[in-house]
């Protein structure tokens, strides 16, 4: 068995699953139930100045029978008074002395405010600190959440104000709604941080119904935009969360968060440079025992990959992700089709004729229906192989080049160095 | 004629020009393809490259001849 223990920053857990800051951790009694359970950590949702929310708040997508797919709410930071949840904190910490207790922060961005609550949240023995610079709605237009997350100048100089009064860890969650992230991760770490974590939710409207015309969800009638999250912002975290460990510039630690939803996507951040993971979608579709098999799955994992601890996965792949001009421009795969298990659905002649390059000849064998990549005219795409049905119908194959790498960054300057 | 037909007969060109000695001299790109200036001596010959892989091919052939330098 693999020691699953992390360590971020100086914030110690028993593993690298914590719940974010959302309403799996909206009370005590929650977030005793999910230690309980077995989550490492958690990220007490968001504390800070007094708000209101709407009745009405969550959505979600499905696509084609996939239950939340991708879910939307228009939720906002606690509504429970502060002095209730710094209470509860306590008592959890208490009764949970090794699991990670963080608090997730956001005020005006004024220094006198973030000097005040980080004061308050550490008296009661919290792990460390996020600022939430992240919230897309509500929150902003009081120039807060991701109305400051937007803008590096007002990152850098928040984390400044709480680093001068925090003694614990201090985490800065940034928002995606932004060009470049690793601009506002920078930003971040100039300022002081011990970590960075990422994603919060992506600006979205769930949709429109389509009998009443009326925005998803509404609220009487009207809606506003809400913030995404679930399976379908996935590829967007680990983006933003391999370029922030890439740059090395956001020299801290990262806390990974955006659709993870099973072992197997917390593998693919921890090797992207994440040191530990947090889930909420997942947790509030399925209830807090996945983080079971969450734990089972990456311990089987690390054994099978003969690692001792998870801490030697951290960012195993993040030399892998490059730039687009480093890539080879003659490494060179192809389509190939196993006629034995194919089913003849035709969905891959289908795309690679409409939509890719009319390589996929159709021919009887037989009397049996057959196809055939022409190799020579395959460009590697992959389409049809990804709407193949069937595993194992289509694989891509490698086949050597006849000529050596090249990059197009080496391309260009060898031609540039002709033309001078 | 397929691409993949088209690209071969560019490479072929390519090749024939580099069999008989010339040597790429002057490459430039714009939106009607690459033009690689060959020249052998006095003469010089331009060919226009249209596909995807002669294009690479010849870069391969750029780096052959600079290496060679
Ligand atoms: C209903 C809801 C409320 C949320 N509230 C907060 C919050 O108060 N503070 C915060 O930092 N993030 C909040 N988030 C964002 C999550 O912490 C997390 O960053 C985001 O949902 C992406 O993770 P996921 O794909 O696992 O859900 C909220 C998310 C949801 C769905
Ligand atoms: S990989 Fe792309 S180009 Fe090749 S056969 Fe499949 S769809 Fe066609
Ligand atoms: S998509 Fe897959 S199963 Fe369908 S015809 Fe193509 S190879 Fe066969």
């Amino acid at each position: 068995m693999a020691d699953l223990h992390i360590n971020l920053a100086g914030i110690k857990s028993p593993n690298p699953f914590w719940l974010a800051s959302a309403p799996p951790t909206n009370s005590g009694y929650q977030v005793q139930r999910a230690f309980e359970a077995g989550w490492g950590g958690a990220v007490w949702k968001t504390l800070g100045e007094p708000i209101l929310n709407v009745s009405s708040r969550f959505a979600a997508v499905s696509y084609n029978g996939q239950r939340v797919a991708g879910f939307n709410n228009i939720e906002l930071i606690t509504d429970r008074p502060l002095e209730v949840n710094l209470q509860e904190i306590y008592e959890t910490k208490k009764k949970f002395p090794n699991h990670a207790i963080i608090a997730s922060l956001m005020v005006e961005p004024k220094q006198e405010k973030w000097h005040e609550i980080v004061k308050r949240v550490e008296d009661v023995g919290v792990d460390g600190l996020e600022l939430n610079f992240g919230c897309p709605h509500g929150m902003a237009e009081r120039g807060m959440g991701s109305a400051s997350g937007q803008v590096p100048e007002l990152v850098e100089k928040q984390t400044y104000w709480v680093k001068e009064a925090a003694r614990t860890p201090v985490i800065v969650k940034l928002t995606p709604n932004i060009t470049d992230i690793t601009v506002t991760a920078e930003a971040a770490t100039r300022g002081g941080a011990d970590a960075v974590s990422m994603i919060n939710t992506i600006n979205s409207l769930a949709g429109v119904d389509l009998d009443s015309w009326n925005t998803v969800p509404h609220v009487a009638g009207k809606g506003a935009h809400g913030g995404y999250c679930g399976p379908a912002v996935k590829p967007i975290a680990l983006n933003m969360v391999a370029e922030c460990a890439r740059n090395p510039l956001v020299n801290v630690p990262i806390s990974g968060i955006g659709g993870i939803s099973n072992w197997q996507d917390a593998a693919e951040f921890i090797l992207m440079g994440a040191t530990g993971v947090q889930v909420c979608t997942a947790a509030m579709h399925h209830g807090f025992s996945i983080v079971e098999d969450m734990i089972d799955g990456l311990n089987n994992y690390l054994d099978d990959k003969g690692l001792a601890s998870v801490m030697d996965l951290v960012g195993r792949s993040v030399q892998r992700y490059s730039n687009w001009g480093d890539l080879d421009l003659n490494y060179k795969i192809v389509a190939e089709i196993n006629n034995d298990v194919c089913i003849n659905c035709n969905k891959c002649h289908i795309a690679c004729e409409d939509t890719s390059h009319q390589c996929i000849d159709l021919y009887t064998e037989d009397g049996r229906p057959m196809l055939k990549v022409r190799e020579e005219d395959c460009v590697g795409c992959n389409l049809c192989s990804i709407v193949c049905p069937v595993d194992g119908a289509i694989s891509m194959v490698e086949r050597p080049s006849t000529i050596p790498p090249m990059t197009w960054n080496e391309r260009q300057t060898l031609i540039s160095s002709l033309s001078k | 004629m397929s691409e993949f037909q088209q690209s071969m007969e560019e490479i072929q060109k390519i090749d024939q020009y580099l069999d008989k000695g010339y040597k790429i001299n002057d490459v430039y790109e714009n939106l009607s393809g690459m033009f690689v200036e060959f020249a052998q001596q006095e003469e010089v010959a331009v060919l226009q490259i249209l596909t995807a892989d002669a294009r690479k091919y010849f870069a391969a052939k750029l780096q052959e001849q600079t290496s060679l330098q």
